[in-house]
């Protein structure tokens, strides 16, 4: 009994150790694969332009060159492509006020649903759920009605407003979690000592979720920055509009310049790449907490 | 940079195997005491309100102007004029008589299959494979997977129109290379291949989330389940249908959910990758389409019902799921804690 145990163990230790290896290959085709168009932009942005018209593209830049994004920045030759400083000020600016709005509201928010019990939670939550499920592109119409009525269109206030509404039921239904990861004794213990619900609120509760706010932050940040069509739909004039509509611009301009286009994009990936190594965990853990426990 | 990348579960798997902490209960009865200081509802609507306003303003109020504005004929003149005209159900009929609606739904739900069971199929295997391979080698994938992860879909998109360039894009030169005749192979010749890119740009850049989520989620599994089904001489198969797939199966539901509204909701890679003509595929999906006949064709009713019927078979979709998360109380739960 126990020697056919054994010997099967064997045999299967032998076949598990082959496909580790096969699996490991795998992994590793995969993983070339997965990186390749990041590293192709990289290295296409620090390409002089006589290697980006080769026929027979090279693996690695043989002339390292910083001419490519001086000619994204300073880009002159079409309309709309000599914005970039203007655009990025704005991309800053607008998502930064977005996000910052986002999560004043959605701190509240999930502070009052998950201290309290307040009438209608449920039918709040379920509003939250249903209006995530609705298409992005679809709510673009009515929007664009309401803010062309309201002459908020070309503004950054309609920007600003549309974000901050887009990302907000994410940001409440992760923040909500966090929330309830901290335990009610600590604001209790605040208020024997003295202090308000609402001193409680942002002196205890507040510092404690800050890394909660954190990756709901950089989250609607992500969301807001990669946004192209509303901005695009928004924002008539050249100097208001924001990196993506920058880009796509600059794409349509210039055609061929794919050295300063890589540079372009290099550019504003950068920002969500340093981001996004700082929470992606967090997200991950996050949402999976929030699928499993509700 | 952060060394290592992977995602870290405890805390979940507490939350999920160990029972109700005492603190939770005491809080509950603590809430009581609390309430009566609190001046009872004022200040947790006070705290609600930034929130609701905000959606109701700039979501719910605009959903129900959008189903008006697909009763409307809503065109440049009216929209600078403020005139409201309704025609009743024009938009709907004219769009329901066209045979674009059909091919544009059909082309959509193909769309959206093609997109989702690539990259659920694709991300569920890799995390499986994160599981078979060392430490180093899992910390090289996900470094991998974050980068393609974090690019911002304009961007991503103009790079896959770099890569798949005519003349000097990199994957004609590697075909080529590997003995295929792909020189100056045009990819956005015909509307098949130039879906295939655009399916093959969104696959690339949901896969990570899919895989990073699945491969958390297998950690959920108990170790003695699987020796359990070790000893029972379960196949690796039969082991992952019995054993981690109905622990996974809410995060692997909630994955597809998510994916299909994302990818429904596609518009980005569509419109840079066909260089902003996207009229020039002769096929487009839904959320393209309301776009084109809104902002191009200055049809704001038209492009409205073209919307509606978007959000109404997505709906019919997720539906499904929120009414689950509703009935098993997931909502409930959520809401009381």
């Amino acid at each position: 009994m126990t020697a056919t145990v054994t010997s099967m163990a064997g045999k299967s230790t032998a076949r598990y150790r082959t496909m580790t290896w096969v699996w490991r290959a795998v992994a590793v085709l995969f993983a070339a694969v997965t990186v390749f168009p990041v590293y192709w932009m990289v290295q296409s942005a620090f390409e002089p332009n006589s290697e980006i018209t080769s026929l027979t593209p090279s693996f690695f830049p043989l002339h390292f060159t910083l001419h490519d994004f001086v000619d994204a920045i300073d880009h002159t030759a079409g309309v709309g492509t000599a914005y970039f400083w203007d655009d990025a000020r704005n991309s800053l600016f607008v998502v930064g006020t977005a996000v910052i709005v986002t999560l004043v509201f959605s701190f509240m928010a999930a502070a009052a649903i998950s201290r309290f019990r307040l009438v209608g939670t449920t039918a709040f939550l379920v509003m939250i759920l249903v209006v995530q499920m609705v298409p992005g592109t679809a709510m673009l119409i009515p929007v664009y009605l309401l803010l062309n009525g309201l002459h908020l269109t070309d503004t950054y206030l309609g920007l600003i407003l549309a974000y901050s509404a887009s990302t907000l039921p994410f940001t409440v239904w992760a923040l909500k979690g966090f929330v309830r990861g901290v335990p009610i004794e600590l604001e209790e213990a605040a208020m024997v000592d003295g202090a308000s619900r609402l001193g409680a609120f942002f002196r205890i509760l507040l510092p404690l979720v800050l890394p909660g706010l954190i990756s709901s932050g950089i989250f609607a940040f992500i969301t807001a920055w990669n946004d192209f069509v509303v901005a695009n739909v928004f924002m008539t004039e050249n100097f208001r509009q924001t990196l993506p509509v920058w880009l796509y611009s600059f794409s349509t301009n210039t055609g061929t310049d794919y050295g300063g286009l890589m540079a372009g994009c290099t550019i504003m990936s950068l920002p969500v790449v340093i981001f996004f190594l700082i929470v992606q965990r967090r997200i991950v853990s996050g949402l999976t907490a929030g699928a499993v426990t509700g | 940079m952060a060394a290592p990348t992977l995602p870290n579960l405890a805390p979940t798997r507490t939350q999920r195997l160990v029972p109700t902490p005492p603190s939770e209960v005491r809080h509950n009865q603590t809430k009581g005491n609390w309430r009566r200081t609190a001046r009872r509802q004022l200040l947790p609507l006070l705290l609600v309100l930034p929130a609701l306003g905000l959606l109701g303003f700039m979501t719910l109020y605009p959903l129900g102007r959008l189903i008006a504005t697909s009763f409307q004929n809503l065109g440049a003149f009216q929209l600078i004029q403020h005139k409201v005209q309704w025609n009743g159900l024009a938009n709907y009929r004219s769009l329901f008589t066209s045979t674009e609606l059909g091919t544009s739904v059909l082309q959509t739900f193909v769309f959206v299959t093609a997109c989702v069971g690539l990259t659920m199929t694709i991300g569920t295997g890799v995390a499986l494979l994160l599981r078979r391979i060392g430490n180093v080698l899992r910390i090289v994938v996900s470094v991998c997977m974050v980068l393609a992860w974090a690019m911002p879909t304009s961007a991503s998109s103009v790079i896959w129109t770099w890569l798949f360039e005519q003349e000097y894009g990199v994957a004609n030169d590697l075909l080529t290379q590997l003995g295929f005749h792909f020189t100056d192979h045009n990819w956005f010749g015909s509307e098949i291949s130039a879906y295939s890119i655009i399916v093959a740009n969104i696959v690339w850049g949901a896969v990570p989330f899919v895989a990073f989520m699945m491969y958390s989620s297998f950690t959920l599994v108990p170790r003695d389940l699987y020796e359990a089904a070790a000893i029972d001489g379960a196949s690796p198969a039969a082991t992952f249908r019995g054993v981690t797939m109905p622990i996974v199966r809410p995060i692997f539901v909630l994955m597809t959910v998510l994916s299909i509204i994302w990818d429904a909701n596609v518009f980005n890679q569509v419109w840079y990758l066909t260089e902003g003509n996207a009229q020039m595929l002769n096929v487009i999906p839904l959320g393209v389409w309301q776009y084109i006949e809104a902002f191009s064709n200055n049809e704001y009713g038209l492009g409205a019902a073209v919307a509606v019927i978007t959000i109404l078979l997505l709906l019919a979709v997720t539906g499904y799921y929120i009414r689950i998360m509703v009935r098993t109380g997931q909502v409930k739960a959520a809401a009381r804690t």
